[in-house]
C-alpha cells in the first residue's frame, strides 16, 4: 500500500506538525524520551512520528529496540501483564540505556489494563519508555497522562496534503487534477491515510483522477452512510431504510454502538422541528441501554427508523 | 439389519462396535450416532439390538430431563445385566432435546455414566458438534449417519409399497423421495398420507405436494398475527407454527412492515417487537424462561394491536426472513475479513478493525480495477490465492493476479 511505501522514514521527512516534529527531533539528539502522549484525529501523523522518532534513535538497530503493540486488538489486562511486562523489564544493550514500547490506540485498552500498566510505566522507567497513541486522550486514566509528556495532532492543513498527494502522484506517474485533488481533500478531510489509500485505489483504474472517480471510490469505500439511511427512512421508505441498516451491521460489519453514537449527532443535524430532536435523543438514550443489555441491534435501531419514518409523515402534513 | 435405508459404513462401524463387546468393556463404551433427522440412527440401533439378541433399554430426552433422571434411569440400566441374563442395550435418544441450563446437569450424568457403563450405551443427536456435549464426545465412539440418496429412499418407498400392495408410478415415488431430501421417515409418512385409502398412486397425484410445502402453515401464521383482530388470537398462532420462536419473531420482524402502511402503525408494530427483542434480552441474562411469555405477548398480540390506521391492502406476499439467510453468508465472509485484517494489520500498523474498516474496501476496489498493482499488493501482504479471490469477487477475474503471483 502506498500509505506504507511513502509512509516518511525519519522526522525529517514528517509532513507539517512542525511544533511536535521540533521537540521530538530534540529527544533524538539527545537521545532521551519521556514517556509520551500521542493525541489525535486519525491519519495525522501519530504512528509515523512514532516509528520515526525510534528510527532516528536506534538507526538501524531499531527492530531490536522498539516493540509495537496494537492495545484494539489486545487490550485486555494479560498483555499488560505479560507480553508489555516482559518486554518493559529486560535492560536493552547499546548506547541507549531504554527500549520503546509504542501502544497504538492505547484509548481503546480497557481502565484494568491502563491501571496496570500504570504500575509497570513506573516501575520500568530505567528500561522502557511508552509512546501511547490514542485518538481521544481523554479516554487514557489521569494517573498516566500525568506520568506522560502530551502531544497533540491536528488534521493536516489542505495545502501540506495536496503537496504530499502531489509528490506521490508524480512519483508514480499519475495525472492528478486539481479538481481530483479537492474531491479528496472534501471526502477524506485531513486524514493523510485515507487520502493516500483513496489516491491509490482512484490510481489502479488507470484513468485521470478527477472528482468523479474520487467520489465513487469514496463512496464504495464508506457505505456506512448513516445520514443517507436517516433520510430514506424520513422519506417514508421504511424497508430500504431498513435494508441499508442490516448491510451495515452484516456486510461492512459496523458496531451497533458506533451507530447508535453517528445516529445520535445527526440526529441533531436532521431537518426536523427543534422538539423532535429531543425526542429522537431520548429513543436513541433507550435504544443505547438496550444495546448494552443485550439486545438485537438491528431490531433496535429499526424501531428508531420506524420513528424517523413517522417524524418525516408529520412534516410532510405540517407543510 | 439388511432393511435399514442406506449409510452401509456407519452401520458396519456401529455393528463392529457392538460385536467388541462379547470380549469385554472396550474403550469407549458409549456410541454416538449423530445425523440428519430421518435418517435412521434409531432404527439402526432397535433392527441391531434384534439381529444380536440385546435387550434393549430406550428412554427418550423428553422422558429425563434433569440430572436425577437421568442418573435413576441409565445408571440403574448400565450397571447391570438384565433378569432374563441376556446383555443390555442402554439407548437415549434425542439428546437435542436436553436443552437450556436446567438440563446441563443431566448431559453431566450422561458423560458419568458413559465413563463406567457395564454394557454399551448408545447416544444419539442431531448434532453431535453441540459445544454441550464437547466432554461427553471424547468418551463415545463418533458415527455419522448421512442423508441417503434419492435412489435409496424410493427404493425403499417400492419395497412398502409391494409390501402393502398398492401401485405407485415411478415418477410418483421418484417424487416423493427427492421432496424428502434424504428424510426417510418423512418420505414413508407422506407415501402414507398419499396412499391412505388407495390403491395406486400417479405422478399427478403427487405433484401438488410442491405447492403445499412447510411454509404453508408459516403463511397462515403470518397473516392471524399481522392482520389479527384480537389479542388471543394472535397469541394462539405461536402453537400453531413449526418453527421455534427466534425463527417466528424473524419471519414476524422481517414482513410486519410491509404489510403496515400507515407510519403510526408501522412505529407501534416496530416498538412492540423491539420490546419483544428487550425481553429476549432479559431472558438470555437472567435465564428466567418465565419472560417467554412477555416476548411472545410483544412480538404476536403487539404487532396485531399495532394497526390502527392501514387497512389491509391488495395482496403482499410473505417472504423468507432476510437477515437469517445473510447471517449465514455473512458468517463465512466475515471469517475471511478477519484473515485478511491479520494480514493488514501486520504491515500498515494499524488495528485489525482499523484495517477492516479502513483498508479492505480500498484494497478490494484495487483489486477488481487493476491486475499489476493488485499483484504486487498480494505479494507484499503474503496473501494466499483465496484471499485473492475473496477481494476480487470472483474466480475468473481473480486468475490472472494468481498466474502474476506465481510467476514470480
Amino acid at each position: 500500500m502506498w500509505a506504507e511505501k511513502y509512509r516518511p522514514k525519519t522526522l525529517d521527512n514528517m509532513v507539517d506538525q512542525a511544533e511536535i516534529v521540533e521537540r521530538l527531533k530534540s529527544f533524538a539528539e539527545s537521545k532521551n524520551v519521556p514517556h509520551c502522549i500521542f493525541a489525535g484525529p486519525p491519519g495525522t501523523g501519530k504512528t509515523t512520528a512514532a516509528l520515526c522518532l525510534s528510527r532516528d534513535l536506534y538507526r538501524s538497530g531499531y527492530r531490536e529496540h522498539v516493540m509495537e503493540l496494537n492495545a484494539s486488538d489486545e487490550r485486555g489486562i494479560n498483555v499488560v501483564r505479560e507480553t508489555v511486562k516482559t518486554f518493559a523489564r529486560v535492560r536493552s544493550i547499546g548506547e541507549i540505556p531504554f527500549k520503546i514500547m509504542i501502544l497504538d490506540e492505547a484509548d481503546n485498552m480497557t481502565s484494568d489494563a491502563q491501571q496496570a500498566l500504570r504500575r509497570t510505566m513506573e516501575r520500568y522507567t530505567g528500561t522502557c519508555r511508552f509512546i501511547l497513541i490514542a485518538n481521544y486522550s481523554g479516554k487514557i486514566i489521569e494517573p498516566i497522562q500525568s506520568r506522560c509528556a502530551p502531544f497533540r495532532f491536528s488534521y493536516l492543513p489542505r495545502a501540506e496534503q495536496d503537496r504530499y498527494l502531489k509528490s506521490i502522484a508524480e512519483t508514480e506517474g499519475l495525472s492528478l487534477s486539481e479538481e481530483g485533488l479537492d474531491a479528496i481533500f472534501e471526502v477524506c478531510g485531513g486524514d493523510l491515510r485515507r487520502a493516500t489509500n483513496t489516491l491509490q485505489a482512484a490510481a489502479s483504474l488507470d484513468k485521470p483522477i478527477d472528482s468523479k472517480i474520487v467520489f465513487s471510490i469514496a463512496g464504495k469505500a464508506n457505505p456506512g452512510d448513516v445520514r443517507e439511511m436517516m433520510e430514506t427512512a424520513m422519506k417514508g421508505n421504511f424497508l430500504e431504510a431498513r435494508k441499508q441498516l442490516r448491510d451495515m451491521i452484516l456486510k461492512y460489519g459496523v458496531a451497533g454502538s458506533d451507530l447508535v453514537r453517528q445516529i445520535h449527532s445527526e440526529s441533531f443535524r436532521l431537518e426536523v422541528p427543534e422538539q423532535w430532536k429531543m425526542k429522537l435523543a431520548e429513543i436513541v438514550g433507550e435504544i443505547d441501554y438496550r444495546l448494552v443489555e443485550g439486545s438485537d441491534e438491528e431490531v433496535q435501531l429499526s424501531a428508531l427508523l420506524a420513528k424517523l419514518v413517522e417524524a418525516g409523515h408529520e412534516l410532510g402534513k405540517e407543510r | 439389519m439388511k432393511d435399514v435405508v442406506g449409510n452401509p459404513e456407519a452401520i458396519q462401524k456401529f455393528a463392529s462396535w457392538i460385536r467388541s463387546w462379547e470380549k469385554g468393556i472396550p474403550k469407549k463404551r458409549a456410541a454416538f450416532l449423530y445425523g440428519s433427522p430421518g435418517v435412521g440412527k434409531t432404527v439402526t440401533v432397535e433392527a441391531l439390538a434384534n439381529d444380536f439378541g440385546l435387550e434393549l433399554v430406550e428412554k427418550n430426552a423428553s422422558d429425563y430431563r434433569t440430572e436425577d433422571a437421568v442418573r435413576r434411569f441409565a445408571g440403574l440400566a448400565s450397571q447391570y445385566n438384565s433378569l432374563f441374563g441376556r446383555t443390555r442395550l442402554v439407548l437415549l435418544d434425542e439428546l437435542d432435546g436436553l436443552t437450556g441450563t436446567a438440563d446441563r446437569g443431566g448431559v453431566k450424568a450422561i458423560t458419568d455414566i458413559v465413563k463406567t457403563a457395564q454394557c454399551p450405551v448408545v447416544l444419539i443427536s442431531n448434532n453431535a458438534y453441540d459445544p454441550r456435549f464437547s466432554t461427553l464426545r471424547r468418551y463415545c465412539i463418533l458415527i455419522e449417519f448421512k442423508k441417503p440418496a434419492a435412489s435409496e429412499v424410493m427404493k425403499h418407498l417400492k419395497r412398502i409399497c409391494l409390501a402393502e400392495r398398492i401401485h405407485v408410478e415411478d415418477d410418483a415415488s421418484k417424487f416423493v423421495a427427492q421432496r424428502s431430501g434424504g428424510d426417510v421417515r418423512s418420505a414413508v409418512m407422506d407415501l402414507q398420507a398419499l396412499t391412505q385409502g388407495r390403491e395406486g398412486l400417479s405422478y399427478d397425484d403427487v405433484n401438488w405436494l410442491a405447492y403445499r410445502d412447510r411454509q404453508e402453515t408459516i403463511f397462515t401464521v403470518m397473516r392471524m398475527i399481522i392482520y389479527g383482530k384480537t389479542c388471543i388470537g394472535a397469541k394462539r398462532a405461536v402453537d400453531m407454527a413449526d418453527i421455534d420462536r427466534d425463527m417466528l419473531f424473524e419471519w414476524i420482524y422481517e414482513n410486519a412492515p410491509s404489510h403496515l402502511e400507515d407510519p403510526h402503525d408501522l412505529v407501534r408494530a416496530m416498538d412492540a417487537l423491539s420490546l419483544a427483542d428487550v425481553y429476549r434480552g432479559r431472558i438470555r441474562s437472567s435465564q428466567n424462561w418465565g419472560f417467554l411469555r412477555y416476548v411472545i405477548d410483544h412480538m404476536t398480540a403487539g404487532v396485531a394491536m399495532a394497526r390502527r390506521n392501514a387497512q389491509p391492502t391488495g395482496w403482499i406476499p410473505f417472504r423468507f426472513p432476510e437477515r437469517i439467510r445473510l447471517l449465514s453468508i455473512s458468517r463465512a465472509e466475515r471469517g475471511m475479513k478477519l484473515k485478511l485484517s491479520q494480514k493488514i494489520k501486520r504491515k500498515c500498523h494499524i488495528s485489525a478493525r482499523r484495517a477492516s474498516k479502513e483498508v479492505l474496501p480500498y484494497l478490494s476496489t484495487i483489486f477488481k480495477s487493476n491486475v499489476k498493482m493488485a499483484a504486487g499488493l498480494a505479494k507484499w501482504l503474503a496473501l494466499d490465492p483465496e484471499m485473492v479471490e475473496y477481494l476480487v469477487g470472483n474466480a475468473k477475474n481473480a486468475r490472472p493476479i494468481i498466474n502474476m503471483l506465481s510467476q514470480e
